[in-house]
């Protein structure tokens, strides 16, 4: 190389090494995988295990719940996390019917609804919810109730759990098929349709048999035979798939730092066939009117007979 | 304090040619002049980024409260009557919500993927807005100093460190009142909704929680770096022009004559009555050269012929 051919180069490389210098100044190293949503963040519903135990997302969840999840779940996701809990299953049913949420924490009944929607809008489940109890659907009056069968029930003030709970609305409903209410009204806990049916304020209202003994002033009027299954997490189609093993994994590792309410068993499946045995339930129900706050109603629509009646897991 | 080597490297010690001693000496001080510019606009720069985010925040902040006011004015009165009916709850009657999911529309949008927008509040209806605790210190800050009316800062997440700017969230219409004063006032939809303890209890002209628009550091930094090193480019563009033409220039000025005197000279050397110092008639250095040049060839020219007369008569 000549000195001339040299020297006229000098300036151009030293131009170009300090070029490739700013280039590599503004690269960062990424190695994450991140799991977010459509939106760019990770939308996340949280009903919980269990349905109608409390009459405020507070009680489904608390403040350190929520922060502590909140943060497991980001760390999990790598995307920014908006954590939805919500008391009523109503608006649980509203956001999963809409794919608003991209994961979500639910009960049976919303489980099997979110089985329910499309496939390419429906969701998948990851891991099971809740200890398995003796949950199973039931109706109960006043124990001077002269009502002693469920033909007698036509005519009553039936009080359910918001659209959405199994053994709140699906169940009761799906076993009252065929009869005319005086009116129906919706609470978010089963201790709030328990003092309204003290009270006189209604006639029959939606029980769970897990729940504590309500005392001898009620009795049970319908016993539905199916034990209900646990509750589920599940994933929106999207992001099963995508690559959503290490959210999983992470979750897995984290178990212990999660809500113990919630129940979660690490490196589980859920039994998807029991939840298909609800989607019968929950599909014949769904595609009927269903009933407004206050206003009497026909229980009345297709209503196909579930094969093996009986336990439901 | 003097350094000879480096002095004699850069500016030359007439070891090497002059074209490589003046393009080393250029290089360096291209080098020395583009690290010192980018040292400094790195500083403008990342000020300059922040600023653009914060200006851009406020703007998405502002058009929230423009989406809240909408529907607050035009969108509640109309939706706010249905809830009080037997159907389910309608969000759509409620500010926060229409800001937040007008903003989930616009962060679809590639553009604005990074940023984030919370309407925290320490005591919402919906406790997907449940202020963390990094939130709930931002809004006891509005509340303890009514007067501050924006708050910027960086924040730590688990993804990282986040640049934020807050504004707080004060109720100041009555109609706010009745959705979040008792449980006795509020929709029945609502309660069903969202229950009787949250959500309640809220005053008139009290700040209930915070506007927060976030945005990664990492996007900050991006910003700068890319700002940065564009500039960085054109310097370096510019200098390599520099250098090259200064290069050109200096070859077709200096050297190239420089070199043909030379070989004149040497040529002269032997037989200086054909050479011919054309330079000689330039105004320049080179012409003073050549003509200093002709004056020698001239004088050698005198003497050798004086020797040869010398060894004639001889």
């Amino acid at each position: 190389m000549s000195a001339a051919g040299f020297s006229a180069r000098g300036p151009l490389l030293a131009a170009l090494a300090m070029a490739l210098g700013l280039m590599g100044c503004g690269q960062q190293p990424s190695a994450r995988v991140s799991l977010c949503g459509p939106a760019g963040q990770l939308r996340v519903g949280f009903v919980g295990a269990e349905e109608g135990r409390g009459s405020s997302g507070a009680a489904v969840l608390t403040d350190q719940d929520i922060s502590r999840l909140r943060d497991l779940l980001t760390v999990a996701s790598q995307c920014e996390v908006m954590l939805e809990p919500v008391a009523s299953p109503e608006q649980a049913h509203q956001r999963l019917g809409a794919s608003e949420w991209d994961v979500a924490f639910l009960p049976p009944g919303l489980a099997a609804l979110a089985l329910e929607s499309s496939a390419n809008r429906g969701y998948s489940l990851l891991r099971p919810l809740g200890q398995r109890s003796q949950s199973r659907s039931q109706l109960l009056v006043r124990a001077g109730s002269d009502r002693r069968a469920v033909a007698d029930l036509k005519g009553a003030r039936l009080g359910l759990l918001p659209r959405g709970s199994l053994t709140g609305f699906y169940l009761p409903l799906y076993n009252l098929h065929g009869l005319s209410l005086q009116s129906v009204h919706y609470a978010l806990s089963y201790q709030e349709l328990l003092d309204q049916l003290r009270k006189g304020q209604l006639d029959v209202i939606a029980w769970d048999a897990a729940l504590p003994d309500p005392g001898g002033d009620v009795r049970v009027i319908v016993n539905d035979p199916n034990l209900i299954p646990v509750g589920a997490l599940v994933l929106s189609q999207p992001l099963v798939a995508a690559d959503h093993q290490p959210f999983l994994k992470l979750l897995d590792e984290s178990a212990a730092q999660l809500p113990p309410s919630l129940g979660y068993v690490a490196g589980v499946l859920p039994e998807a066939q029991p939840l298909q045995r609800l989607r019968t339930v929950v599909t014949n129900v769904e595609s009927w009117t269903l009933p407004l706050e206050g206003r009497p109603y026909a229980v009345y629509g297709r209503k196909q007979q579930l094969k093996d009646e009986g336990v439901m897991r | 304090m003097k350094f000879p080597v480096l002095q004699g490297w850069m500016v030359g010690s007439g070891q090497r040619p002059l074209r490589k001693q003046l393009a080393i000496t250029l290089s360096a001080i291209f080098a020395l002049s583009i690290l010192v510019a980018v040292v400094l606009l790195n500083q403008l720069f990342g000020l300059q980024a922040r600023d653009l985010i914060d200006q851009r925040s406020s703007f998405f902040m502002d058009a929230m409260l423009a989406v809240r006011e909408y529907t607050s004015k035009d969108v509640n009165p109309i939706v706010a009557p249905l809830n009080e009916g037997p159907g389910g709850f309608r969000p759509e009657s409620v500010p926060s919500y229409s800001a937040q999911t007008v903003f989930a529309y616009l962060k679809a949008k590639p553009d604005y993927r990074e940023y984030s927008y919370r309407e925290a509040a320490l005591n919402p209806t919906n406790l997907r807005d449940k202020a963390d605790s990094f939130e709930t210190g931002v809004i006891e800050r509005f509340r303890s100093d009514p007067s501050l009316t924006t708050l910027a800062g960086e924040k730590s997440t688990p993804l990282g460190s986040m640049h934020f700017v807050a504004r707080p969230i004060k109720i100041t219409k009555e109609s706010c009142l009745v959705c979040h004063s008792t449980p006795d006032r509020a929709p029945a939809s609502q309660l069903l909704t969202y229950g009787d303890s949250s959500g309640f209890g809220w005053k008139l002209n009290e700040i209930v929680g915070a506007q927060i628009v976030t945005v990664p550091q990492k996007a900050v930094f991006e910003a700068k770096d890319r700002s940065l090193f564009t500039t960085a480019l054109l310097f370096v563009i510019a200098f390599v022009a520099v250098g090259l033409i200064t290069n050109g220039v200096l070859n077709q000025l200096i050297l190239r004559p420089m070199r043909e005197i030379s070989r004149k000279a040497e040529e002269a050397s032997v037989t200086p009555a054909t050479v011919s110092f054309d330079e000689r008639n330039r105004s320049d250095e080179i012409g003073l050269l050549a003509r200093s040049f002709e004056r020698m060839k001239q004088s050698l020219a005198i003497s050798m012929q004086m020797l040869k007369d010398r060894q004639g008569r001889s």
